[in-house]
């Protein structure tokens, strides 16, 4: 009996001994130190992005979100386009030219470049040009939604072909922004050939084969498409920029939603980008062969009040404009957003046109709680309500704070701000609930007082931002269902929208934004830096806020 | 009862448990208050007209009860409706889900049923001994570990500081798929005479495989270890051996038949089990299979996305238990299938 306890101990010992031998291999890697010098490259002919979500479409006539444009861009052309992280300046692209209309004319002419094939050898030309632009208004993506782009200023009667190389477009009426809506990829050029082979153009209909099919004159080719995995692109032997000068034949873009995996993949080198959240920057910074792209967005993040709340208080501007002053807007730079996030001043963002008419870019709120409570007290708002040793405002009606779950930056800026109202006096509850709940929040409801949303760009002009923002319900606007409304603010935006006079323009988005901002029915908190963490390896890898990637420049070398 | 005539009765049950399954899952993602069609038609950015025609598509403009009928009559006709997260139909995403999935879980299965009943054999007949301390510990940590911990670590350990195998995914970066048969890689990698996507494929495999399946490893050893301690004891095996036959014989014609039966039950439901919840190993391991298109569908509210994953796991789990039944029968000749 001894003998067997003896040699049971024993086996216990050996047996533990054994785990914790492989305890030992497995973590002996977590303080192994990474080689001195350039990691050898992987992949030198292959770029590799890990990111989350994945395209919805690949038809440039239903896009309408940025991982389906991140490929049209690069599949499709357009007429104009941008380069490198250069926001400011149109260049040609498949338009080699153009003639902008002068005097009461709204007729623009673009010189086609010769001897663009598409990715199967199909020649293009102007015909293909006219079929794009009326397929995306014929079409109306009924899933998207993404036509009211084009139709804003053309129709079907508006293009018209005068010769192989050159088309003619006719506005409805005259539009600022007509030209950088052309670099949008709704107005990417298709092959007419491949999509009348493939269902043609129905009205009111989308072209199922056209979501999951690409055959453009862009510099590279769709190879396969596994949807929540990966879309994989390769070169475009017929692309007329040529194949000379160092690029990557392949183009991998992967969905990975685990953040882990996406920052394993940069530190291995599998990827050569991925999406790193703010708060994990600090694990691949300090990376061999890693570094992090920091470069300014057209991504904005804003407070939103709801002057149609049930709690009446919330239709007081000079209440709204308190909230402004109380919400500390250094802490969300600092703490939500860890640093990545410089302050709005209004609508336009930073980089886009017209933003200097926004109090020459300096934000009029800035964080003082004194103000605040100053102007509530003035508005007869005071702290008159006792509950247990406290005094509060609003008879103790709570402010309901909403954010969407799984924002963490939101989390973190709603319970601040909730701290801030505290100081005030002013009652908070702060709740969270799923996108999809959210919004039938915001569009389905009075119950609510202030929520956090976002906006990205659909094209570079400040009619995509302020006129969705501040115009009221009366012109289609409202977009965020904050019940503002000032028909001069509407009136100021129909005269920079539909004027190329930049003269005018200037002055009605100034005139604009002194109104708004004094009736603010939204917090401009901030606008984000874009943020990825990418290989050192990588060369000429930039961002641009309109048409964010470009792979064509990309190849993988040291410097 | 002939064994066809009790899988069929067993199918025709499948008819009643997939009702009873539509009505909850409809009721249960219905009743929340919340705007799908504006979130699939873009948020705020969403148009008037893409929403009213999503609405109508779902007929979220009906009462539920007609919204329920509208939903049997499509799925009479096979017609799972279109997943809005996915912009295609729930068929054609399951139709690549399903697959990629179903070969995780078999190679899972592969690492976990052989090595959890050979582990559980040997513990028993070694009872106390080194091996069985060995294989205990195996089991404990098995079953005690989180799937997500085991996953990273596996990560950390094996792709980045040991780089023997990759990272995540199905092929290695720019690989094609190969040619499509079934959907699954390795056996279209050999249908399809392609050495490349099979290797590939198989290196792929192995650490999502064995995070899997290292679980139901545990469970299933575990499991073969108390029923063989439990035969090893019964009477027939004493008078097997006072008969005088061999041990080898003993333990592997006598008791594994009988010890079996627990195991192939768990096993079964495992099975089921690792279809559909292989959750976070997809996610981790970026392993675009059905457990990562249900989270994405629950999180989005994607009804028909969700509704589409839940049929298939139950038709899922009705076979696995119809499957486990019958081999009750093959390996136990007394039992008699539907009782009769």
């Amino acid at each position: 009996m001894e003998s067997f306890k003896k040699k049971d101990m024993k086996a216990g010992v050996l047996a533990i001994s054994i785990c914790a031998m492989f305890i030992c291999i497995a973590f002996s890697g977590c303080t192994q130190q990474q080689q001195p010098g350039n990691p050898e490259i992987k992949n030198p002919t292959i770029y590799t992005r890990y990111d989350i979500g994945e395209p919805r479409t690949l038809d440039p006539a239903e896009s309408y979100d940025s991982a389906s444009s991140d490929m049209i861009n690069n599949i499709y052309e357009t007429l104009v386009t941008y380069k490198g992280n250069d926001s400011k300046t149109i260049y040609p692209s498949l338009a080699t030219d153009w003639v902008a209309p002068t005097g009461n004319s709204s007729t623009w002419t673009f010189h086609l470049r010769h001897g663009v094939q598409f990715s199967n050898g199909d020649a293009f030309t102007a015909e293909d040009v006219k079929y794009s632009f009326d397929r995306v208004l014929i079409m109306n993506s009924p899933d998207s939604g993404v036509s009211w782009i084009l139709s804003q200023c053309m129709d079907t009667n508006s293009t018209k072909v005068i010769d192989d190389y050159t088309v003619e477009i006719n506005l409805t009426k005259p539009y600022g922004g007509f030209l950088v809506l052309l670099a949008f990829t709704v107005a990417s050029v298709v092959d007419k050939k491949v999509v009348e082979a493939n269902g043609g153009v129905v009205a009111n209909t989308d072209n199922e084969w056209m979501k999951e099919h690409a055959v453009g004159t862009g510099p590279y080719t769709l190879d396969h498409w596994t949807h929540n995995s990966e879309i994989v692109l390769k070169k475009n032997d017929l692309y007329w920029g040529g194949w000379t000068g160092k690029h990557v034949d392949t183009v991998v873009v992967k969905t990975a939603d685990e953040a882990s995996t996406r920052i394993l993949a940069l530190q291995t080198g599998d990827a050569d980008v991925a999406y790193i959240p703010l708060e994990n920057l600090v694990d691949v910074e300090n990376s061999t062969g890693v570094s992090v792209l920091k470069d300014p967005s057209y991504n904005v993040v804003l407070g939103l009040f709801n002057l149609r709340s049930d709690n009446k208080f919330m239709a007081n501007p000079d209440v709204r404009k308190a909230l402004c002053y109380a919400f500390n807007y250094q802490s969300a730079i600092d703490n939500a957003y860890n640093g990545y996030l410089y302050r709005l001043p209004g609508c336009i963002p930073k980089g886009m046109p017209y933003y200097d008419t926004q109090n020459n870019g300096v934000a009029v709120f800035n964080y003082n709680i004194v103000k605040a409570g100053e102007l509530l007290n003035a508005s007869g708002y005071t702290q008159t309500y006792q509950f247990k040793s406290n005094y509060y405002r609003f008879n103790n009606t709570a402010i309901r704070i909403w954010y969407n779950t799984g924002n963490a930056e939101r989390q973190k800026m709603a319970l601040s701000f909730q701290e801030e109202l505290t100081k005030l006096g002013i009652n908070s509850i702060v709740s969270t609930e799923s996108w999809p709940q959210y919004l039938n929040r915001m569009y389905n409801t009075k119950e609510w007082d202030f929520m956090f949303l976002g906006w990205m760009p659909d094209y570079n002009d400040p009619d995509d931002y302020i006129a969705p923002f501040v115009g009221s319900k009366a012109i289609n606007q409202d977009t965020f269902n904050t019940g503002y409304a000032n028909a001069t603010v509407d009136a100021m935006l129909f005269k920079g929208k539909y004027n190329v006079d930049p003269q005018i323009r200037s002055d009605a988005y100034t005139t604009a934004f002194n109104i708004y901002i004094n009736d603010p029915s939204l917090i401009f908190i901030g606008q984000n830096v874009y943020v990825r963490g990418f290989r050192t390896w990588l060369q000429n890898y930039s961002y641009n806020p309109v048409i964010e990637y470009y792979y064509y420049n990309v190849y993988k070398a040291y410097p | 009862m002939k064994i066809w005539e009790y899988i069929v009765r067993r199918l025709l049950l499948l008819i009643p448990v997939l009702i009873g399954v539509t009505i909850i899952t409809f009721t249960v993602s219905h009743v929340i208050p919340a705007d799908p069609a504006r979130a699939f038609a873009g948020g705020p950015k969403a148009q008037p007209e893409t929403i009213a025609r999503i609405r109508a598509e779902l007929h979220l403009d009906k009462p539920l009860w007609e919204q329920y009928f509208y939903y049997l009559n499509d799925l009479i006709h096979l017609n799972l409706g279109k997943s809005f997260l996915e912009n295609r139909p729930v068929t054609t995403a399951l139709a690549q889900y399903f697959p990629a999935t179903f070969e995780l879980t078999i190679f899972a299965m592969i690492i976990a049923v052989p090595f959890g009943i050979i582990g559980g054999i040997i513990s028993a007949i070694r009872q106390n001994k080194l091996s069985d301390h060995i294989t205990r510990i195996i089991a404990i940590v098995g079953y005690s570990l989180p799937i997500f911990w085991l996953a990273l670590m596996l990560q950390y350990v094996f792709a980045y500081q040991f780089p023997i195998f990759p990272l995540e995914g199905r092929l290695s970066a720019g690989m094609t798929s190969p040619t499509t048969f079934t959907g699954f890689y390795v056996l279209d990698s050999i249908l399809s005479g392609n050495g490349a996507t099979l290797l590939s494929s198989l290196h792929h495999l192995l650490l999502p495989a064995f995070t899997l399946g290292f679980a139901t490893l545990a469970i299933i050893l575990r499991m073969m270890r108390s029923s063989m301690l439990e035969v090893m004891g019964s009477d027939y095996i004493r008078t097997a051996r006072a008969k005088g036959l061999s041990e080898r014989t003993v333990i592997y014609k006598h008791a594994l038949r009988n010890a079996m039966i627990p195991t192939i039950t768990v096993t079964g439901l495992a099975f089921g089990g690792l279809l559909s919840g292989a959750v976070l190993t997809e996610t981790i391991f970026n392993w675009p299979g059905m457990g990562r298109f249900a989270a994405h569908a629950v999180l989005g509210l994607d009804f028909n996305a969700v509704m589409g994953f839940t049929l298939v796991v139950a038709i899922i789990y009705v076979l696995a238990n119809l499957i486990v039944d019958i081999l009750y029968a093959v390996v136990d000749p007394r039992v008699k299938l539907g009782g009769g």
